[in-house]
Protein backbone atom coordinates (compact mmCIF):
# COMPACT_ATOMS: atom_id res chain seq x y z
CA UNK A 1 0.00 0.00 0.00
CA UNK A 2 2.45 2.09 1.21
CA UNK A 3 4.07 1.35 -2.31
CA UNK A 4 1.31 2.33 -4.51
CA UNK A 5 1.21 5.67 -2.73
CA UNK A 6 4.67 6.37 -3.25
CA UNK A 7 4.56 5.24 -7.04
CA UNK A 8 1.37 7.70 -7.46
CA UNK A 9 3.62 10.45 -5.81
CA UNK A 10 6.14 10.06 -7.84
CA UNK A 11 4.46 9.67 -11.00
CA UNK A 12 2.66 13.21 -9.84
CA UNK A 13 5.91 14.70 -9.50
CA UNK A 14 7.54 13.81 -13.05
CA UNK A 15 4.17 14.43 -14.90
CA UNK A 16 4.71 17.97 -13.00
CA UNK A 17 7.82 18.53 -14.00
CA UNK A 18 7.04 17.67 -17.71
CA UNK A 19 4.53 20.30 -18.02
CA UNK A 20 6.85 22.50 -16.23
CA UNK A 21 8.82 21.95 -19.13
CA UNK A 22 7.05 22.15 -21.55
CA UNK A 23 5.99 25.70 -20.51
CA UNK A 24 9.74 26.31 -20.31
CA UNK A 25 9.79 26.97 -23.81
CA UNK A 26 6.17 28.78 -24.72
CA UNK A 27 6.87 29.73 -28.74
CA UNK A 28 7.43 26.07 -28.91
CA UNK A 29 4.85 24.91 -26.61
CA UNK A 30 2.11 27.21 -28.74
CA UNK A 31 3.48 25.85 -32.75
CA UNK A 32 2.93 22.72 -31.14
CA UNK A 33 -0.56 22.95 -29.88
CA UNK A 34 -1.25 24.92 -33.57
CA UNK A 35 0.29 22.05 -35.66
CA UNK A 36 -1.11 19.13 -33.18
CA UNK A 37 -4.68 20.54 -34.36
CA UNK A 38 -3.91 20.79 -37.99
CA UNK A 39 -3.03 17.29 -37.83
CA UNK A 40 -5.43 16.33 -36.39
CA UNK A 41 -8.01 17.89 -39.03
CA UNK A 42 -5.72 16.38 -41.75
CA UNK A 43 -6.20 13.43 -40.01
CA UNK A 44 -9.64 13.43 -39.87
CA UNK A 45 -10.05 14.50 -43.53
CA UNK A 46 -7.87 11.16 -44.55
CA UNK A 47 -10.49 9.23 -42.46
CA UNK A 48 -13.33 10.23 -44.01
CA UNK A 49 -12.27 10.16 -47.69
CA UNK A 50 -11.60 5.87 -46.16
CA UNK A 51 -14.59 5.35 -44.84
CA UNK A 52 -17.05 7.16 -47.58
CA UNK A 53 -15.34 4.53 -49.81
CA UNK A 54 -16.15 1.30 -48.09
CA UNK A 55 -20.18 1.09 -47.37
CA UNK A 56 -19.65 -2.57 -46.57
CA UNK A 57 -16.21 -4.77 -45.39
CA UNK A 58 -17.12 -8.37 -45.12
CA UNK A 59 -20.67 -8.12 -43.22
CA UNK A 60 -19.00 -5.01 -41.05
CA UNK A 61 -20.83 -2.04 -41.31
CA UNK A 62 -19.00 1.66 -41.90
CA UNK A 63 -20.16 2.52 -38.35
CA UNK A 64 -18.58 -0.85 -37.09
CA UNK A 65 -15.27 -0.31 -38.58
CA UNK A 66 -15.22 3.38 -37.79
CA UNK A 67 -16.09 1.68 -34.20
CA UNK A 68 -13.24 -0.69 -34.15
CA UNK A 69 -10.77 1.74 -35.58
CA UNK A 70 -11.66 4.32 -32.67
CA UNK A 71 -11.63 1.54 -30.24
CA UNK A 72 -7.91 0.72 -31.66
CA UNK A 73 -6.53 4.33 -31.05
CA UNK A 74 -7.49 4.33 -27.26
CA UNK A 75 -5.19 1.83 -25.92
CA UNK A 76 -2.59 3.70 -28.21
CA UNK A 77 -3.16 6.78 -27.46
CA UNK A 78 -3.13 6.14 -23.39
CA UNK A 79 0.27 4.15 -24.25
CA UNK A 80 1.83 7.05 -26.33
CA UNK A 81 0.76 9.11 -24.09
CA UNK A 82 2.46 7.76 -20.58
CA UNK A 83 5.03 4.97 -21.70
CA UNK A 84 6.46 7.01 -24.82
CA UNK A 85 9.77 7.62 -22.99
CA UNK A 86 10.35 3.83 -23.89
CA UNK A 87 11.38 4.41 -27.24
CA UNK A 88 14.33 6.68 -26.17
CA UNK A 89 15.32 3.31 -24.62
CA UNK A 90 15.67 1.52 -27.38
CA UNK A 91 17.12 4.49 -29.47
CA UNK A 92 20.08 6.51 -27.09
CA UNK A 93 19.48 5.91 -23.55
CA UNK A 94 20.79 2.99 -23.45
CA UNK A 95 23.72 2.70 -26.33
CA UNK A 96 25.20 6.46 -24.63
CA UNK A 97 25.17 5.14 -21.62
CA UNK A 98 22.93 7.24 -20.17
CA UNK A 99 21.28 4.53 -18.54
CA UNK A 100 23.39 4.88 -15.70
CA UNK A 101 21.41 7.70 -14.20
CA UNK A 102 18.22 5.43 -13.60
CA UNK A 103 20.55 2.34 -11.88
CA UNK A 104 21.70 4.97 -9.29
CA UNK A 105 18.28 5.86 -7.84
CA UNK A 106 16.34 4.00 -5.21
CA UNK A 107 12.93 3.73 -7.54
CA UNK A 108 12.41 0.78 -10.17
CA UNK A 109 13.91 1.48 -12.78
CA UNK A 110 11.05 0.46 -15.37
CA UNK A 111 8.85 2.32 -13.06
CA UNK A 112 10.80 5.47 -13.83
CA UNK A 113 11.69 5.21 -17.57
CA UNK A 114 7.84 4.94 -18.00
CA UNK A 115 6.87 7.58 -15.64
CA UNK A 116 9.07 10.10 -15.99
CA UNK A 117 8.49 11.77 -19.83
CA UNK A 118 4.42 11.79 -21.14
CA UNK A 119 4.19 13.02 -24.47
CA UNK A 120 1.24 15.30 -25.16
CA UNK A 121 0.54 14.15 -29.19
CA UNK A 122 -0.73 11.40 -28.15
CA UNK A 123 -3.71 13.73 -26.96
CA UNK A 124 -4.65 13.35 -30.98
CA UNK A 125 -4.73 9.92 -30.78
CA UNK A 126 -6.80 9.41 -27.54
CA UNK A 127 -9.46 12.85 -28.38
CA UNK A 128 -9.50 10.90 -32.11
CA UNK A 129 -10.48 7.81 -30.69
CA UNK A 130 -12.98 8.33 -28.16
CA UNK A 131 -14.62 10.78 -30.76
CA UNK A 132 -14.66 7.92 -33.18
CA UNK A 133 -15.99 5.68 -30.74
CA UNK A 134 -18.94 8.02 -29.46
CA UNK A 135 -19.58 9.03 -33.45
CA UNK A 136 -20.33 5.31 -34.40
CA UNK A 137 -22.23 3.54 -31.48
CA UNK A 138 -24.88 6.64 -32.43
CA UNK A 139 -25.40 4.26 -35.61
CA UNK A 140 -24.63 0.93 -34.29
CA UNK A 141 -27.82 -0.87 -33.28
CA UNK A 142 -26.71 -2.92 -30.26
CA UNK A 143 -27.95 -3.75 -27.35
CA UNK A 144 -25.99 -1.34 -25.44
CA UNK A 145 -26.59 -2.36 -21.89
CA UNK A 146 -24.76 -1.45 -18.62
CA UNK A 147 -22.45 -4.13 -18.82
CA UNK A 148 -21.34 -4.04 -22.11
CA UNK A 149 -20.35 -0.28 -21.93
CA UNK A 150 -18.47 -1.47 -18.50
CA UNK A 151 -16.92 -3.59 -20.05
CA UNK A 152 -15.88 -1.72 -22.48
CA UNK A 153 -14.50 1.05 -19.89
CA UNK A 154 -13.01 -2.23 -17.62
CA UNK A 155 -10.87 -3.29 -20.89
CA UNK A 156 -8.69 0.00 -22.00
CA UNK A 157 -6.66 -0.71 -19.28
CA UNK A 158 -5.70 -3.81 -19.88
CA UNK A 159 -4.98 -3.44 -23.85
CA UNK A 160 -3.25 -0.69 -23.02
CA UNK A 161 -1.22 -3.08 -21.46
CA UNK A 162 -0.34 -5.20 -24.67
CA UNK A 163 0.77 -2.28 -25.95
CA UNK A 164 3.23 -1.40 -22.91
CA UNK A 165 4.27 -4.80 -22.54
CA UNK A 166 4.84 -5.58 -26.43
CA UNK A 167 7.19 -2.02 -26.24
CA UNK A 168 8.37 -3.43 -22.99
CA UNK A 169 9.59 -6.03 -24.41
CA UNK A 170 11.61 -5.11 -27.53
CA UNK A 171 13.22 -1.90 -25.53
CA UNK A 172 14.79 -4.05 -23.50
CA UNK A 173 16.50 -5.75 -26.71
CA UNK A 174 18.86 -2.90 -26.35
CA UNK A 175 20.58 -4.23 -22.63
CA UNK A 176 22.18 -6.60 -25.22
CA UNK A 177 22.17 -4.76 -28.51
CA UNK A 178 22.55 -1.32 -27.25
CA UNK A 179 19.80 -0.38 -30.03
CA UNK A 180 16.97 -1.76 -30.69
CA UNK A 181 14.70 1.19 -31.87
CA UNK A 182 14.09 -0.34 -34.96
CA UNK A 183 13.13 -3.49 -33.49
CA UNK A 184 10.28 -1.54 -31.24
CA UNK A 185 9.04 0.14 -34.36
CA UNK A 186 8.92 -3.01 -36.26
CA UNK A 187 6.71 -4.58 -33.67
CA UNK A 188 4.79 -1.43 -33.09
CA UNK A 189 3.77 -1.02 -36.34
CA UNK A 190 1.94 -4.57 -36.54
CA UNK A 191 -0.45 -2.50 -34.09
CA UNK A 192 -1.54 -0.68 -37.53
CA UNK A 193 -3.35 -3.80 -38.57
CA UNK A 194 -5.50 -3.84 -35.36
CA UNK A 195 -7.44 -0.70 -36.79
CA UNK A 196 -9.63 -2.89 -39.52
CA UNK A 197 -11.33 -6.41 -38.24
CA UNK A 198 -9.79 -9.03 -38.44
CA UNK A 199 -11.71 -10.68 -40.70
CA UNK A 200 -10.28 -9.16 -43.61
CA UNK A 201 -7.24 -10.07 -43.16
CA UNK A 202 -5.93 -13.64 -44.43
CA UNK A 203 -5.59 -17.00 -41.67
CA UNK A 204 -1.86 -16.52 -41.52
CA UNK A 205 -1.80 -12.28 -40.56
CA UNK A 206 -5.34 -13.27 -38.46
CA UNK A 207 -3.20 -15.72 -36.88
CA UNK A 208 -0.09 -13.92 -35.90
CA UNK A 209 -2.07 -10.37 -34.89
CA UNK A 210 -4.19 -12.79 -32.46
CA UNK A 211 -1.44 -15.13 -31.05
CA UNK A 212 1.98 -13.73 -31.92
CA UNK A 213 1.78 -10.19 -32.13
CA UNK A 214 -1.59 -9.74 -30.57
CA UNK A 215 -2.38 -6.40 -31.57
CA UNK A 216 -6.11 -7.73 -32.40
CA UNK A 217 -7.16 -7.91 -29.07
CA UNK A 218 -6.73 -4.78 -28.62
CA UNK A 219 -9.99 -3.71 -30.76
CA UNK A 220 -10.93 -6.21 -33.06
CA UNK A 221 -11.86 -9.24 -30.65
CA UNK A 222 -13.82 -6.65 -27.63
CA UNK A 223 -15.78 -5.01 -30.28
CA UNK A 224 -16.58 -8.57 -30.88
CA UNK A 225 -18.16 -8.51 -27.54
CA UNK A 226 -19.59 -5.02 -27.14
CA UNK A 227 -20.96 -4.91 -30.37
CA UNK A 228 -22.43 -8.14 -30.82
CA UNK A 229 -22.29 -10.22 -27.97
CA UNK A 230 -20.57 -13.06 -29.01
CA UNK A 231 -18.14 -14.94 -26.97
CA UNK A 232 -17.11 -12.96 -23.82
CA UNK A 233 -14.38 -15.39 -22.95
CA UNK A 234 -12.38 -15.30 -25.61
CA UNK A 235 -12.92 -12.17 -26.62
CA UNK A 236 -12.70 -10.47 -22.95
CA UNK A 237 -10.71 -13.29 -21.83
CA UNK A 238 -7.50 -13.22 -24.43
CA UNK A 239 -6.84 -9.60 -24.07
CA UNK A 240 -6.70 -9.58 -20.31
CA UNK A 241 -4.60 -12.57 -20.23
CA UNK A 242 -2.62 -11.41 -23.07
CA UNK A 243 -1.95 -7.68 -21.06
CA UNK A 244 -0.80 -10.01 -18.20
CA UNK A 245 1.42 -12.44 -20.06
CA UNK A 246 3.41 -9.62 -22.41
CA UNK A 247 3.23 -6.98 -19.39
CA UNK A 248 4.76 -9.70 -16.99
CA UNK A 249 7.40 -10.99 -20.27
CA UNK A 250 8.12 -6.97 -20.55
CA UNK A 251 8.88 -6.59 -16.91
CA UNK A 252 11.19 -9.70 -16.46
CA UNK A 253 13.23 -9.43 -20.00
CA UNK A 254 13.96 -5.88 -18.70
CA UNK A 255 15.33 -6.87 -15.45
CA UNK A 256 17.51 -9.91 -17.20
CA UNK A 257 18.60 -7.00 -19.74
CA UNK A 258 19.73 -5.11 -16.47
CA UNK A 259 22.39 -7.45 -15.57
CA UNK A 260 23.59 -6.98 -19.21
CA UNK A 261 23.56 -3.70 -19.08
CA UNK A 262 27.22 -2.11 -19.92
CA UNK A 263 26.74 1.85 -19.59
CA UNK A 264 29.39 3.92 -21.53
CA UNK A 265 33.44 4.18 -21.45
CA UNK A 266 33.52 7.81 -19.72
CA UNK B 1 32.53 0.25 5.48
CA UNK B 2 33.33 -0.99 1.69
CA UNK B 3 34.64 -4.08 0.98
CA UNK B 4 35.62 -4.70 -2.82
CA UNK B 5 36.37 -8.64 -2.77
CA UNK B 6 38.48 -10.03 -6.45
CA UNK B 7 35.73 -7.92 -8.12
CA UNK B 8 35.79 -8.82 -12.25
CA UNK B 9 34.42 -7.56 -15.18
CA UNK B 10 34.45 -9.09 -18.27
CA UNK B 11 33.25 -7.74 -21.67
CA UNK B 12 32.24 -9.41 -25.02
CA UNK B 13 33.56 -7.46 -27.61
CA UNK B 14 32.95 -7.69 -31.15
CA UNK B 15 35.64 -7.31 -33.57
CA UNK B 16 35.08 -6.14 -36.70
CA UNK B 17 37.65 -5.16 -39.74
CA UNK B 18 37.59 -2.04 -41.18
CA UNK B 19 35.64 -0.34 -43.41
CA UNK B 20 31.82 -1.21 -44.76
CA UNK B 21 32.97 -3.99 -46.12
CA UNK B 22 34.05 -5.09 -42.20
CA UNK B 23 30.91 -3.88 -40.81
CA UNK B 24 28.60 -5.97 -43.67
CA UNK B 25 30.56 -8.89 -42.83
CA UNK B 26 30.03 -9.22 -38.97
CA UNK B 27 26.49 -8.65 -39.52
CA UNK B 28 26.12 -11.91 -41.04
CA UNK B 29 29.40 -13.87 -39.20
CA UNK B 30 29.76 -11.89 -35.99
CA UNK B 31 33.25 -12.34 -34.35
CA UNK B 32 33.92 -11.43 -30.77
CA UNK B 33 36.11 -11.75 -27.82
CA UNK B 34 36.26 -11.73 -24.04
CA UNK B 35 37.77 -8.46 -22.49
CA UNK B 36 38.99 -8.20 -19.00
CA UNK B 37 38.16 -4.65 -18.65
CA UNK B 38 38.48 -5.49 -14.21
CA UNK B 39 41.21 -7.95 -12.73
CA UNK B 40 39.73 -9.43 -9.72
CA UNK B 41 40.29 -5.96 -7.47
CA UNK B 42 40.50 -6.38 -3.65
CA UNK B 43 40.94 -3.28 -1.54
CA UNK B 44 38.92 -2.13 1.67
CA UNK B 45 37.62 1.69 2.49
CA UNK B 46 37.26 2.72 6.35
CA UNK B 47 34.44 4.96 7.02
CA UNK B 48 35.47 8.40 6.50
CA UNK B 49 38.24 7.75 4.42
CA UNK B 50 38.83 9.87 1.32
CA UNK B 51 40.23 7.39 -1.62
CA UNK B 52 41.71 8.53 -4.40
CA UNK B 53 41.29 6.27 -7.40
CA UNK B 54 43.72 6.73 -10.20
CA UNK B 55 45.36 5.12 -13.33
CA UNK B 56 45.19 6.05 -16.76
CA UNK B 57 42.24 6.50 -19.15
CA UNK B 58 41.01 3.11 -20.09
CA UNK B 59 42.94 1.04 -16.58
CA UNK B 60 39.06 0.12 -15.50
CA UNK B 61 38.61 2.99 -12.62
CA UNK B 62 35.22 3.70 -14.11
CA UNK B 63 34.46 0.32 -14.78
CA UNK B 64 34.78 -0.48 -11.24
CA UNK B 65 33.30 3.15 -9.92
CA UNK B 66 30.35 1.74 -12.20
CA UNK B 67 30.17 -1.70 -10.22
CA UNK B 68 30.55 -0.07 -6.77
CA UNK B 69 27.43 2.17 -7.67
CA UNK B 70 25.52 -0.61 -8.56
CA UNK B 71 25.15 0.35 -12.20
CA UNK B 72 27.45 -2.28 -13.98
CA UNK B 73 26.89 -6.46 -12.95
CA UNK B 74 29.96 -7.93 -11.78
CA UNK B 75 31.34 -10.70 -13.71
CA UNK B 76 32.56 -12.34 -10.36
CA UNK B 77 33.87 -11.11 -7.27
CA UNK B 78 31.80 -9.29 -4.87
CA UNK B 79 31.53 -5.34 -3.24
CA UNK B 80 29.51 -4.81 0.13
CA UNK B 81 28.67 -1.21 2.03
CA UNK B 82 27.84 -1.14 5.30
CA UNK B 83 26.81 -4.95 4.63
CA UNK B 84 24.98 -4.53 1.77
CA UNK B 85 25.45 -5.49 -1.85
CA UNK B 86 24.39 -4.05 -4.65
CA UNK B 87 23.37 -6.82 -7.22
CA UNK B 88 21.39 -8.43 -4.42
CA UNK B 89 19.37 -5.25 -3.25
CA UNK B 90 20.09 -2.38 -5.60
CA UNK B 91 16.98 0.10 -4.24
CA UNK B 92 18.20 0.24 -0.39
CA UNK B 93 21.99 -0.04 -1.24
CA UNK B 94 21.82 3.61 -3.47
CA UNK B 95 20.32 5.14 -0.96
CA UNK B 96 23.27 4.92 1.20
CA UNK B 97 25.68 6.37 -1.58
CA UNK B 98 25.67 9.41 -3.62
CA UNK B 99 27.20 9.68 -7.40
CA UNK B 100 28.44 12.12 -9.36
CA UNK B 101 30.06 11.38 -13.14
CA UNK B 102 32.04 14.70 -14.19
CA UNK B 103 30.97 13.94 -17.70
CA UNK B 104 26.97 13.50 -17.30
CA UNK B 105 24.86 15.50 -15.24
CA UNK B 106 21.49 13.79 -13.67
CA UNK B 107 19.98 17.28 -13.34
CA UNK B 108 16.50 18.02 -15.14
CA UNK B 109 18.41 20.02 -17.95
CA UNK B 110 15.61 22.07 -19.23
CA UNK B 111 14.29 23.30 -15.51
CA UNK B 112 15.30 25.59 -12.96
CA UNK B 113 18.03 23.80 -10.97
CA UNK B 114 15.97 24.31 -7.76
CA UNK B 115 13.03 22.07 -9.71
CA UNK B 116 15.81 19.16 -9.75
CA UNK B 117 15.99 19.30 -6.10
CA UNK B 118 12.14 19.27 -5.42
CA UNK B 119 12.16 15.86 -7.54
CA UNK B 120 15.19 14.20 -5.69
CA UNK B 121 13.56 15.27 -2.34
CA UNK B 122 10.35 12.85 -3.26
CA UNK B 123 12.58 9.98 -4.77
CA UNK B 124 15.12 9.77 -1.64
CA UNK B 125 12.21 10.61 0.92
CA UNK B 126 13.68 13.30 2.39
CA UNK B 127 11.24 14.44 4.92
CA UNK B 128 10.39 18.70 4.41
CA UNK B 129 12.64 19.63 7.75
CA UNK B 130 15.74 17.42 7.11
CA UNK B 131 15.14 19.09 3.40
CA UNK B 132 15.16 22.75 4.15
CA UNK B 133 18.32 21.99 6.68
CA UNK B 134 19.45 20.09 4.34
CA UNK B 135 20.04 22.60 1.25
CA UNK B 136 20.50 25.16 3.64
CA UNK B 137 23.73 23.41 4.21
CA UNK B 138 24.48 22.56 0.52
CA UNK B 139 23.90 25.95 -0.37
CA UNK B 140 26.54 27.36 2.22
CA UNK B 141 29.27 24.53 1.08
CA UNK B 142 28.50 24.92 -2.75
CA UNK B 143 27.54 28.24 -2.75
CA UNK B 144 24.04 27.41 -5.08
CA UNK B 145 22.35 30.77 -4.44
CA UNK B 146 23.54 32.78 -7.33
CA UNK B 147 22.23 30.24 -10.05
CA UNK B 148 19.29 27.86 -7.86
CA UNK B 149 16.54 29.48 -10.08
CA UNK B 150 18.35 29.22 -13.21
CA UNK B 151 17.30 26.71 -15.77
CA UNK B 152 20.24 23.96 -15.62
CA UNK B 153 20.83 24.47 -18.87
CA UNK B 154 22.21 27.69 -19.01
CA UNK B 155 24.74 27.08 -15.45
CA UNK B 156 28.44 27.34 -16.36
CA UNK B 157 30.32 23.95 -16.29
CA UNK B 158 31.50 25.05 -12.48
CA UNK B 159 28.07 25.89 -11.36
CA UNK B 160 26.69 22.61 -12.38
CA UNK B 161 29.35 20.57 -11.02
CA UNK B 162 28.68 22.25 -8.02
CA UNK B 163 24.73 21.72 -8.67
CA UNK B 164 25.62 17.59 -9.68
CA UNK B 165 27.40 17.47 -6.40
CA UNK B 166 24.96 19.73 -4.12
CA UNK B 167 22.18 16.62 -6.11
CA UNK B 168 24.46 13.55 -5.14
CA UNK B 169 24.57 14.64 -1.44
CA UNK B 170 20.83 15.77 -1.02
CA UNK B 171 20.14 12.56 0.98
CA UNK B 172 23.06 12.73 3.31
CA UNK B 173 24.65 9.23 1.69
CA UNK B 174 27.43 7.75 3.67
CA UNK B 175 29.39 6.99 0.63
CA UNK B 176 29.97 9.65 -2.01
CA UNK B 177 31.44 8.58 -5.50
CA UNK B 178 33.01 11.19 -7.58
CA UNK B 179 34.18 10.32 -11.31
CA UNK B 180 36.33 13.03 -12.23
CA UNK B 181 35.01 15.69 -10.54
CA UNK B 182 37.14 18.83 -11.28
CA UNK B 183 37.28 17.77 -15.25
CA UNK B 184 37.07 20.98 -17.23
CA UNK B 185 37.27 23.18 -14.64
CA UNK B 186 39.38 26.31 -14.01
CA UNK B 187 42.39 26.39 -10.60
CA UNK B 188 39.88 28.65 -8.57
CA UNK B 189 36.41 26.34 -9.34
CA UNK B 190 38.53 23.36 -8.93
CA UNK B 191 39.80 24.62 -5.42
CA UNK B 192 36.17 25.50 -4.14
CA UNK B 193 34.95 22.27 -5.27
CA UNK B 194 38.09 20.23 -3.34
CA UNK B 195 37.04 22.92 -0.68
CA UNK B 196 33.61 21.58 -0.06
CA UNK B 197 34.68 17.57 -0.70
CA UNK B 198 36.84 18.20 2.30
CA UNK B 199 34.16 20.10 4.43
CA UNK B 200 31.91 17.34 3.93
CA UNK B 201 33.54 14.51 4.71
CA UNK B 202 35.15 16.46 8.03
CA UNK B 203 31.37 17.45 9.09
CA UNK B 204 29.63 14.42 8.29
CA UNK B 205 32.29 12.23 7.70
CA UNK B 206 31.08 10.63 4.57
CA UNK B 207 33.44 8.36 3.13
CA UNK B 208 34.94 9.59 -0.65
CA UNK B 209 36.23 7.68 -3.80
CA UNK B 210 37.39 9.66 -5.84
CA UNK B 211 38.93 9.05 -9.56
CA UNK B 212 40.57 12.07 -11.06
CA UNK B 213 43.49 13.13 -13.30
CA UNK B 214 44.51 15.81 -11.73
CA UNK B 215 47.00 14.65 -8.93
CA UNK B 216 46.26 18.05 -6.83
CA UNK B 217 42.81 16.43 -6.34
CA UNK B 218 44.48 13.73 -4.45
CA UNK B 219 47.09 15.51 -3.03
CA UNK B 220 44.70 18.04 -1.21
CA UNK B 221 41.87 15.61 -0.58
CA UNK B 222 43.75 12.33 0.46
CA UNK B 223 45.63 10.41 2.29
CA UNK B 224 45.60 7.16 0.76
CA UNK B 225 45.14 5.87 -3.11
CA UNK B 226 44.94 3.06 -4.71
CA UNK B 227 46.20 2.52 -8.44
CA UNK B 228 45.12 0.91 -11.02
CA UNK B 229 46.17 -0.29 -14.51
CA UNK B 230 44.62 -2.74 -16.82
CA UNK B 231 41.94 -3.77 -14.30
CA UNK B 232 44.74 -4.93 -11.71
CA UNK B 233 45.31 -3.36 -8.33
CA UNK B 234 49.02 -2.18 -9.18
CA UNK B 235 49.46 0.41 -5.67
CA UNK B 236 47.28 0.60 -2.55
CA UNK B 237 48.90 2.85 0.15
CA UNK B 238 49.32 6.21 1.67
CA UNK B 239 50.74 9.05 -0.52
CA UNK B 240 53.56 9.81 1.62
CA UNK B 241 54.70 5.55 1.45
CA UNK B 242 54.18 6.23 -2.55
CA UNK B 243 56.62 8.51 -2.59
CA UNK B 244 59.29 6.33 -0.37
CA UNK B 245 58.76 3.53 -2.68
CA UNK B 246 58.70 5.30 -6.14
CA UNK B 247 60.18 8.97 -5.53
CA UNK B 248 63.82 8.58 -5.44
CA UNK B 249 63.51 10.70 -8.05
CA UNK B 250 65.09 14.12 -8.13
CA UNK B 251 65.21 16.89 -10.78
CA UNK B 252 68.11 19.06 -11.37
CA UNK B 253 67.64 21.82 -12.94
CA UNK B 254 70.28 24.29 -14.24
CA UNK B 255 71.00 27.11 -17.15
CA UNK B 256 73.82 26.90 -19.08
CA UNK B 257 75.98 28.96 -21.98
CA UNK B 258 77.51 26.19 -23.34
CA UNK B 259 76.11 24.22 -26.35
CA UNK B 260 75.18 20.92 -26.20
CA UNK B 261 75.34 20.86 -22.85
CA UNK B 262 73.63 17.55 -22.01
CA UNK B 263 76.01 15.71 -25.33
CA UNK B 264 78.96 16.89 -23.55
CA UNK B 265 78.20 15.82 -19.89
CA UNK B 266 77.03 12.31 -20.88
CA UNK B 267 74.87 11.32 -17.87
CA UNK B 268 74.28 7.84 -18.76
CA UNK B 269 77.92 6.73 -19.53
CA UNK B 270 79.35 8.34 -16.74
CA UNK B 271 76.75 7.48 -14.15
CA UNK B 272 75.23 3.61 -14.46
CA UNK B 273 71.78 4.63 -14.67
CA UNK B 274 69.37 2.72 -17.00
CA UNK B 275 66.76 4.55 -18.92
CA UNK B 276 64.70 3.89 -16.34
CA UNK B 277 66.05 5.96 -13.60
CA UNK B 278 67.07 8.50 -15.97
CA UNK B 279 65.73 11.49 -18.67
CA UNK B 280 67.16 14.61 -19.46
CA UNK B 281 65.00 17.15 -21.36
CA UNK B 282 67.04 20.49 -22.67
CA UNK B 283 65.53 23.67 -24.01
CA UNK B 284 67.43 26.60 -25.29
CA UNK B 285 69.49 27.23 -22.40
CA UNK B 286 67.98 25.16 -19.51
CA UNK B 287 68.49 21.49 -19.10
CA UNK B 288 66.47 19.24 -16.83
CA UNK B 289 67.76 16.38 -15.39
CA UNK B 290 65.81 13.54 -13.50
CA UNK B 291 67.35 11.05 -11.87
CA UNK B 292 67.22 7.90 -9.43
CA UNK B 293 68.29 9.12 -6.50
CA UNK B 294 69.00 6.00 -4.61
CA UNK B 295 71.49 5.11 -7.34
CA UNK B 296 73.15 7.82 -8.05
CA UNK B 297 73.43 10.11 -4.54
CA UNK B 298 72.31 13.81 -5.34
CA UNK B 299 75.92 15.32 -4.10
CA UNK B 300 77.84 13.27 -6.68
CA UNK B 301 75.16 14.61 -9.45
CA UNK B 302 76.16 17.98 -8.40
CA UNK B 303 79.35 17.97 -8.17
CA UNK B 304 80.26 16.22 -11.32
CA UNK B 305 77.81 18.91 -13.16
CA UNK B 306 79.68 21.66 -11.58
CA UNK B 307 82.92 20.07 -12.53
CA UNK B 308 82.28 19.73 -16.12
CA UNK B 309 80.73 22.63 -17.35
CA UNK B 310 79.99 26.58 -16.07
CA UNK B 311 76.43 27.00 -15.01
CA UNK B 312 73.72 29.53 -13.67
CA UNK B 313 70.94 29.31 -11.53
CA UNK B 314 71.01 25.37 -10.81
CA UNK B 315 68.86 23.58 -8.41
CA UNK B 316 67.66 20.22 -7.56
CA UNK B 317 63.70 19.50 -6.50
CA UNK B 318 62.16 16.62 -5.11
CA UNK B 319 60.21 14.61 -7.62
CA UNK B 320 56.44 15.60 -7.18
CA UNK B 321 53.47 12.97 -7.36
CA UNK B 322 53.21 13.92 -10.70
CA UNK B 323 56.10 12.59 -11.43
CA UNK B 324 55.69 9.93 -10.02
CA UNK B 325 52.70 8.70 -11.25
CA UNK B 326 53.89 9.53 -15.01
CA UNK B 327 56.52 7.16 -14.31
CA UNK B 328 54.16 4.31 -13.00
CA UNK B 329 51.50 4.79 -15.81
CA UNK B 330 54.44 4.74 -18.47
CA UNK B 331 55.82 1.25 -17.43
CA UNK B 332 53.62 -0.69 -14.78
CA UNK B 333 54.82 -1.18 -11.42
CA UNK B 334 56.70 -4.37 -10.40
Amino acid sequence: MKNIKRAFRIHRIFMAQEFKRMMEYKGDFIVGIISFFLVQLSNLLFLWIIFSRIPNLMGWTVNEVVFIYGLSLIPKGIDHFYFDNLWSIGFFIVRKGDFDKYLTRPVNTLFHVLTEKIQIDALGELIMGVALVCVSVQGISAQWDVFRILAMILMIPFITLIFTGIKTITASVAFWTKRSGNVIYMFYMVSDFAKYPAAIYNRFVRNVITYIIPFALTSYYPALFILRGENPLFNLGMPILASVVLMGAGIFVWHRGLRAYESAGS
Amino acid sequence: MITVDKLRKEFKKTVKEPGLKGSVKSLFRPKSEKVVAVRDISFEVAEGEILGFIGPNGAGKSTVIKMLTGILTPTSGSCTINGKNPTQNRKSYVKEIGVVFGQRTQLWWDLPLRETYGVLKEIYEVPDDRYKKRMAFLNEVLELDDFIASPVRTLSLGQRMRADIAASLLHSPKVLFLDEPTIGLDVVVKDNIRKAIEHINRQEKTTVILTTHDLADIEQLSKRIVMIDKGTNVFDGTIASLKAKYGQIRELSFETASPNAAEALGYDRHFSLGKDDLSVETEGNSVKVRFNSSVVPVSDMLSYTLEKINVSDISVKDADIEEIIRRLYGQGVE
